[in-house]
């Protein structure tokens, strides 16, 4: 799969994320979907199965390009993540995320097992319809004018908790999944993740100062090369290591989060990190043969009747936890149900492991799943009017 | 008035503001810097958007609202809050109201209420740092500066029909 790969195609990659982000704003849904579709159209699967020549291969710089992105979709994370917001707003939060974890984690372990699959697939498995999506949901509030509505808060915090569990989890599986199997061998993987993150993790407490100073850079490209290369070598060097890129670039992120720097960087980065994400969910669909995909249908069909309704039940007692009433609280459970990026990110860690589920299935499972969820998510949001009205037409019926 | 204000995690900060009516203004900041304004009918209700603002335009209307340009001095009082408990006071003195006819230093507001008077504004002239001997007229308008007891006391003071006051 691996190729070089020349200017015109690296064109062409661009062009095809452009005509996907149209036509995702055209239609009105999220633009995720959209990148993987027209990813997997224009890739070697598709177009390269009748038109080889025209079709764009997913060669050595779009894998590196699409790490870039999950590089800076992880450090985004970790910037807007404040271990000051989650303790002040503890109780509810850890009540909301806990429940969401209670409920949708077990459920995909419990599928995975169902299926006959090993321990570790069903714990990426777990992951996979675990992690809602920040990106699809956060977008959805701010579309629909949600996001001034008290419906906000148990959805952002709950996310907000989720990122947390994501950066410990995705730090775990990927020490196992890259381990060469053994007990012994993974436990001295994951304790030199753990070890290389805590030295991240003294960085992020003691280093707020140092980082203050070293990017007080007056003009704006020496700020952002400089933001871009201290995100991108330490995930470098940790992917070096063995260890999990993504949960690296978490940290860095944590890092500036309790500096000054917070607000430019957000301003002056975030188009950078919208390109490379872009090209990540589009790498994505490089790689999926949609007659794999075909062959997950039903494992697919299972996960997504049985990992809808976990959602919207945590999600509604979430807004409990808020002290929302019935129909607000229906709202968090709708808005949860769609999952993104982070399936995908995990589906990309388990496809670097071994034997022909974690290499093939899932990652053709997870971007089935994702497809499926991240359009069933935003229609459920925009239509929720109509299960807020047969809730309500419930709840008169058993009163009156 | 109540604010409230609360975090949207990757979004920005939310400020619910109660309006007179019992209904509420919702201003939600963006990080990119966008400001968009909702208004809720009820607490029950949805909220709807009104419009929104760029960064730099939102900063315009703002400075335009507090009344940078054009401060309608029509009603007999309106103040600025400096800080919890320091405001900034207008003070507009009717035919009626004791201080007229009065030099500053004779009015002794400073030792009665505890304000200092730190503007007189006169038709279209302000008189800034006003000297102790300037003689109070009718329809001046008095800037004072203390603290917010101070302020009320000596708005209903100097507004008060000399008959109703002692």
């Amino acid at each position: 799969m691996a190729a070089a790969m020349e200017l015109w195609q690296v064109g062409a990659l661009f062009v095809g994320i452009a005509v996907a982000g149209a036509i995702a704003t055209r239609v009105g849904l999220s633009v995720i979907p959209l990148y993987v579709l027209v990813g997997m159209l224009v890739g070697p699967n598709v177009l390269g199965r009748y038109a080889a020549e025209f079709a764009v291969p997913a060669g050595d710089i779009v894998t590196i390009l699409a790490e870039i992105g999950i590089v800076l979709l992880l450090f985004f994370l970790g910037l807007e993540f404040s271990l000051d917001r989650l303790l002040e707003a503890r109780r509810r939060i850890t009540g909301s995320g806990l429940l969401d974890l209670g409920i949708n984690f077990p459920v995909g372990v419990g599928l995975g097992l169902l299926f006959g699959w090993s321990l570790l697939e069903s714990v990426l498995l777990g992951g996979i319809v675990y992690i809602s999506s920040s990106a699809v949901i956060t977008k959805s509030l701010i579309d629909l004018g949600w996001i001034a509505n008290s419906e906000s808060e148990p959805m952002l915090g709950t996310l907000v908790f989720e990122d947390l569990f994501i950066a410990i989890y995705l730090a775990v599986v990927a020490a196992l999944v890259g381990g060469s199997g053994g007990l012994e061998s993974a436990a001295t993987d994951v304790a030199i993740a753990v070890a290389f993150l805590g030295i991240l993790l003294a960085g992020v407490w003691f280093g707020g100062p140092l980082f203050e100073r070293v990017f007080d850079a007056d003009s704006s490209e020496l700020f952002v090369l400089r933001v871009l290369a201290m995100a991108v070598f330490v995930a470098g060097i940790a992917l070096a290591i063995g260890v999990s890129e993504a949960v690296a670039a978490f940290f860095v992120g944590m890092g500036f989060s309790s500096t000054d720097h917070v607000e430019r960087i957000e301003r002056l980065l975030t188009p950078v990190r919208d390109i490379f994400a872009a090209v990540f969910f589009f790498y994505i669909g490089l790689g999926t043969d949609p007659l794999l995909v075909a062959t997950t249908v039903g494992i697919l069909a299972v996960a997504v009747v049985a990992t809808t309704p976990t959602k919207i039940l945590s999600g509604f007692y979430s807004g409990r936890i808020y002290d929302l009433d019935d129909r607000r609280s229906l709202r968090v459970g709708l808005g949860m149900v769609t999952r993104g990026e982070f399936s995908l990110i995990i589906a990309t860690v388990a496809a670097t492991g071994s034997g022909p589920i974690m290499t093939q299935v899932i990652p053709a499972f997870a971007v089935g799943y994702v497809l499926v969820m991240s359009i069933l998510g935003t229609v459920l949001m925009q239509y929720s009017e109509v299960f807020e009205g047969i809730l309500e037409r419930r709840k008169s019926e058993t009163t009156g | 008035m109540t604010v409230y204000e609360s975090d949207l995690p990757g979004v920005g900060k939310k400020f619910e503001v109660e309006l007179n009516d019992g209904s509420q203004l919702v201003i939600v900041i963006h990080n990119t810097g966008k400001r968009e304004l909702y208004l809720r009918e009820s607490p029950d209700a949805d909220s709807d958007k009104l419009f929104e603002l760029s960064d730099r335009l939102s900063r315009q209307v703002g400075t335009i609202m507090e009344g940078a340009y054009f401060q309608p001095i029509r009603t007999e009082t309106i103040d600025t809050v400096l800080s919890d408990d320091t405001l900034i006071e207008w003070v507009k003195l009717s035919a009626e109201s004791p201080l007229v006819g009065k030099t500053l230093a004779e009015s002794h507001v400073r030792q009665r209420v505890g304000v200092s008077v730190i503007a007189v504004q006169r038709g279209d002239e302000t008189i800034s740092n006003p000297e102790a001997d300037l003689t109070l007229q009718e329809g001046d308008t008095l800037v004072v500066i203390g603290g917010q007891d101070a302020c009320r006391e000596f708005q209903e003071y100097a507004t008060a029909e000399s008959s109703s006051n002692e």
